[in-house]
């Protein structure tokens, strides 16, 4: 399902040059829940960036559902998300001026469906997340773990193949985390969707497939990757949940 | 010194904001200085080139009406008046033009000259105009207009009289606001007689200059007494009063132009004290630091008020210089406009560069106090959770 | 695209800031609106003073019916040329005609000179949309007056019944007539013989208004006065006559392109101000949209769209504000006079009409438009991992 070959990436920061990602390659198939963690600056985000089209490599092939990204102009990248991905974000990232359900039907704007559809689509959506309650009401009357809700309702209305989260309980208290990872391990298993994760939150390893683990720009495999997942659950251990 | 630096960093933060919120006032006040040309023509017609020693002698059923020219020499016998001419109003149209574009008169060339001393038009063109029938003095306004000069000859067709003038240049008004041509009361006069009438015999007003503005109350009521129960019954007014009755039916027209000044002065309030609030509400976190590290009230104040200041009086200079510019520039190329008469000269005065001066000011100053006045009562606490 | 809601709601979220910057552009639009009500109050007044089937018969040259004269042998003669219209009795519709332009006091002690039109009774047939609506028309060879409904009220002794002095006399108003808005309400009208008496003119006439019998015999009719060798006259079009006159208007149209230039352009450098703000304030927004997909050109018109609706509130505020500034300037003014210059006083009713109020629609529009392109741009143009970035 995503096929990511010997991809780096560096860009500059004021007089710096990052190097985000050095030569990294990962596989995952489809239908799994995959974490991608690491420290701070380790690159995750940069790799999921590169997954879901937002990004570019400087060196090296992205390719997902088939689809080799590097091909594809601004505007084909930018069509190509709206018909397979869907996006969340840490900070839910949902538009202040429109409606929940608006919200929700968004993206489907990109389609070639006709009013009524995208409606009940949004509707639809939105009572899988279990929101079907407060669709009229905007992002500043939900609480936190209700718009993250509405922003995954908004991700999977387009039924995409693949779905992105960066860091989506970052967000969020205790109790809301739990529900969202929880939503979204559900949606991987009821409708096979394939979910990448970028998060920093040690509770994700109970629901996630499997973790990825990236240090400053290297994918670490073998005894470095058990050493990093082990380094985690000690930090789980500390934190109650 | 510091502060300066300080209000020019602070300026040049969001460098896009600050040329777009400057050029807006600029252009406003560039407009303001254009429409306030307006009032101010007629107000230098009024204070500048009508003397207060010159008198209008006129019909009293109006300008229209006539006098007749021998009443002239009655007039000049009058105890206290140091010069009087006839004048008589000859229509002329242009004949590029095809119709009238601006005013023209006959005059009596021996005498105008001591009537309109302050016009300091040079005694050896005054000589020419005497000598030569043919000859016309014109208004610097008119002359720029058309592009003449001394010595040119242009024709006059008369719309009024039966009468063409093929005139000869010999002398200008030096005065940028007079549109003004004179032709020969003696060409006018032979020109009828040779069509078989009886001459010029009448005028419209006779212009007096009195020897001193003292006497100038007694000489009109004397001159009103001479014709009391004539064919012509005059009403004599001062040079003053005269115009600011001719022109007086475009007060509201003047009063509107005002309004629509005001308007956009308005607009620039609203444009610079827009621009101070945005500044300030992206600022708070920054000012609410400064607060908690001990800067005063007053201080914050001050700065915040002093870079609206600073903004909005470097940009209305620039309008006004900018206004100047293009007065001259209109200057060149129109002339005198028969609708807008002396509104339509579009000098840039002294009151008005004052008033466009004094209006970026204030508008600063305005614009700077509200959003300045709250940002500095603010509490630090308010602001520093407000923002972190 | 993006929802037509997403940009008009985005003006009502923040009301207090877009009515700041709306604001600005409303003072624009109450300006321009203002100035062009009077404008086009001027040349509709002009331009309705004309009657299509109507000749005006002066000296040749004269631009001007108050500069000019018809000798009486001339009207004698034209009077019987074929093509013009005649009444019921078989008499010839020519008026002949003279103009004066004396003095009028105003109340308030100021003068203006206006144009006093000596007619015999058959310009009423002439000129057909001049109607008298209160009292009645003048005897012949007697000393009344009927007014003009622009002059009632504006001058001592203007009012119906009220003795009007200018000139050498004193004249009995004795009816007031209406028409149709063109310039002759600003005119009083009285006999012809009477008024050469007053004013010592010794031909009685300066000019002929005649009516064409029908539109074809216009130009037929018009060539054979001007061609005539015994007079110099020049016949014209009623309505081409005074287009003539409104020319000198032209000049105060400038002025309106030159006020909406200049104030439009500093308020669409406002306009791009807060819409610059906006796009600041929206980064993260803008990237999620640009992330979901969402193309660069439906960015750019969504802000395009919220730039031209800010504008339009401004419009509203400006269109309802300059409505009733104009009844109020209207009410306080009275009318605004023009043509000091020319000699004579058109008054005009400052009116602002629905074309008036189109024209400032656009500006509206081309202010929010122009002010809104640049801040549209760079929301476009932004790469939706900046945005994302800068959240």
């Amino acid at each position: 399902m995503i096929e990511v070959r010997n991809v780096s990436r560096s860009y500059h920061r004021n007089v710096d040059e990052v190097h985000a990602l050095d030569d990294v390659s990962v596989h995952i198939d489809g239908g799994h829940f995959v974490a991608f963690m690491g420290p701070s600056g380790s690159g995750k985000s940069t790799l999921l960036n590169l997954v879901s089209g937002i990004d570019r490599p400087n060196s090296g092939e992205v390719i997902v559902a088939g689809q080799r990204l590097n091909d594809l102009s601004e505007d084909d990248l930018a069509r190509w998300r709206a018909r397979h991905v869907g996006l969340i974000f840490q900070f839910f990232n949902l538009i202040p001026v429109l409606s929940a359900r608006d919200n929700v039907a968004l993206p489907l704007l990109l389609t070639s469906l006709k009013k009524p559809e995208r409606i009940r689509r949004a509707e639809t959506a939105l009572r899988v997340v279990g929101l079907d309650h407060r669709m009229d009401h905007t992002p500043r009357t939900l609480s936190g773990g209700e718009q993250q809700r509405v922003a995954i309702a908004r991700a999977i209305v387009t039924d995409p193949d693949l779905i992105v989260a960066d860091e989506p309980t970052g967000d969020l208290d205790a109790r809301n985390a739990e529900d969202i990872l929880g939503l979204l391990r559900q949606l991987k298993h009821d409708f096979g969707k394939t979910i990448v994760m970028v998060t920093h939150d040690p509770r994700a390893l109970r629901f996630v497939d499997y973790a990825l683990h990236l240090d400053k720009g290297i994918l670490l495999e073998g005894e470095d990757a058990e050493r990093a997942a082990e380094a985690i659950r000690i930090a789980a251990g500390a934190h109650p949940h | 010194m510091k502060f300066l630096g300080l209000i020019r960093a602070n300026l040049g933060r969001n460098k896009l904001r600050t040329v777009l919120t400057g050029g807006a006032i600029m252009l406003a006040v560039v407009l303001v200085c254009l429409l306030l040309t307006m009032p101010a023509g007629l107000d230098a017609l009024l204070s500048n080139i009508a003397s207060n020693t010159r008198i209008s002698v006129h019909n009293k059923g109006g300008v229209v009406y006539s006098l007749p020219y021998s009443f002239t020499r009655k007039v000049r016998q009058v105890d206290g008046v140091a010069a009087a001419t006839a004048t008589m109003w000859f229509g002329g149209a242009f004949e590029e033009e095809g119709r009238v574009t601006f005013p023209n008169f006959a005059v009596e060339a021996e005498h105008v000259g001591a009537v309109y001393p302050d016009y300091k038009i040079p005694a050896e063109q005054l000589d020419d105009f005497r000598r030569y029938r043919d000859g016309i003095i014109v208004g610097r306004q008119t002359m720029r207009k058309y592009g003449w000069k001394i010595g040119d000859r242009i024709t006059l067709r008369s719309t009024v009289w039966p009468v063409n003038l093929d005139g000869r240049i010999v002398g200008e008004i030096p005065n940028d606001r007079s549109p003004i041509v004179w032709l020969n009361w003696t060409f006018l006069d032979e020109a009828l007689k040779a069509r078989g009438g009886t001459g010029l015999g009448i005028a419209n007003v006779v212009w007096v200059r009195a020897t001193d503005p003292e006497r100038v109350n007694a000489i009109m009521r004397e001159i009103d007494d001479m014709s009391r129960n004539s064919e012509a019954e005059t009403a004599c007014e001062t040079e003053k009063s005269y115009f600011a009755n001719f022109f007086g039916s475009m007060k509201a027209f003047l009063t509107i132009i005002l309004v629509v000044t005001a308007l956009v002065a308005l607009c620039i309030v609203f444009i610079a004290a827009n621009t101070a609030s945005m500044g300030v509400r992206e600022r708070s976190g920054e000012l609410a630091v400064l607060k908690a590290i001990g800067f005063g009230r007053r201080v914050i104040f001050g700065t915040l008020l002093a870079e609206a200041v600073a903004l909005s009086s470097v940009a209305g200079s620039s309008g006004v210089l900018l206004a100047i510019g293009l007065t001259h520039l209109l200057k060149a190329t129109t002339g005198w406009s028969p609708t807008l008469g002396p509104l339509g000269s579009f000098i840039v005065t002294g009151p008005v560069i004052v008033q466009g001066l004094f209006l970026s000011l204030f508008v600063g100053m305005l614009a700077g106090v509200v959003p300045s006045f709250g940002a500095a009562r603010k509490p630090v606490v308010q602001t520093l959770h407000e923002v972190f | 695209m993006l929802p037509l809601s997403y940009s008009v709601r985005n003006v009502t979220a923040r009301p207090l800031r877009s009515l700041m910057s709306s604001s600005v552009i409303a003072l624009v639009v109450v300006a321009c609106s203002l100035f062009l009500g009077l404008i086009s109050s001027l040349k509709r007044t002009v331009a309705s003073s004309g009657d299509p089937l109507n000749v005006v018969v002066m000296r040749k040259g004269s631009d001007n019916d108050g500069a000019s004269w018809l000798p009486l042998a001339a009207y004698q003669a034209i009077r019987f040329f074929d093509g013009i219209a005649r009444d019921s009795a078989d008499q010839p519709l020519i008026s002949p005609e003279l103009v004066v332009q004396p003095f009028f006091h105003t109340p308030a002690g100021g003068r203006e000179n206006v144009l006093v039109r000596g007619v015999e009774p058959v310009a009423l047939a002439v000129h057909d949309k001049v109607k008298i609506v209160e009292g009645r028309m003048f005897t012949p060879s007697s000393h009344e007056a009927v007014l003009g409904r622009g002059i009632v009220g504006r001058y001592l002794g203007a009012q119906l019944g009220d003795d009007l002095k200018f000139g050498h006399g004193t004249w009995k108003v004795v009816g007031i007539f209406d028409a149709a808005g063109s310039s002759f309400e600003s005119e009083v009208w009285i006999d012809v013989r009477e008024l050469a008496n007053d004013a010592k003119r010794p031909s009685p006439f300066s000019g002929a208004r005649l009516r064409a019998a029908s539109a074809a015999d216009l130009e037929p009719l018009m060539r054979r006065i001007d061609d005539d060798p015994r007079y110099a006259l020049h016949a014209q079009r009623e309505a081409d006559y005074y287009a003539k006159q409104s020319e000198s208007a032209n000049s105060l149209y400038v002025l309106v392109i030159g006020i909406a230039v200049l104030a439009g352009i500093g308020a669409g450098f406002g306009a791009a101000n807060a819409m610059y703000a906006a796009v600041q304030a929206r980064t993260a927004e803008i990237g999620t949209l640009r992330a979901l997909g969402f193309s660069r050109g439906a960015i750019l018109l969504a802000f395009q769209i919220e730039a031209v609706a800010l504008a339009s509130v401004g419009f509203v505020i400006g269109a309802l504000a300059s409505l009733g500034l104009s009844k109020l300037l209207g009410v306080l003014l009275g009318g605004v006079g023009f043509g000091a210059a020319t000699f004579t006083t058109n008054v005009v009713s400052l009116r602002v009409s629905s074309g008036d109020l189109v024209a400032a629609l656009i500006l509206a529009v081309l202010i929010g438009a122009f002010g809104g392109f640049g801040p549209a741009w760079r929301a476009a143009r932004m790469r939706p991992i900046e945005a994302l970035h800068k959240a």
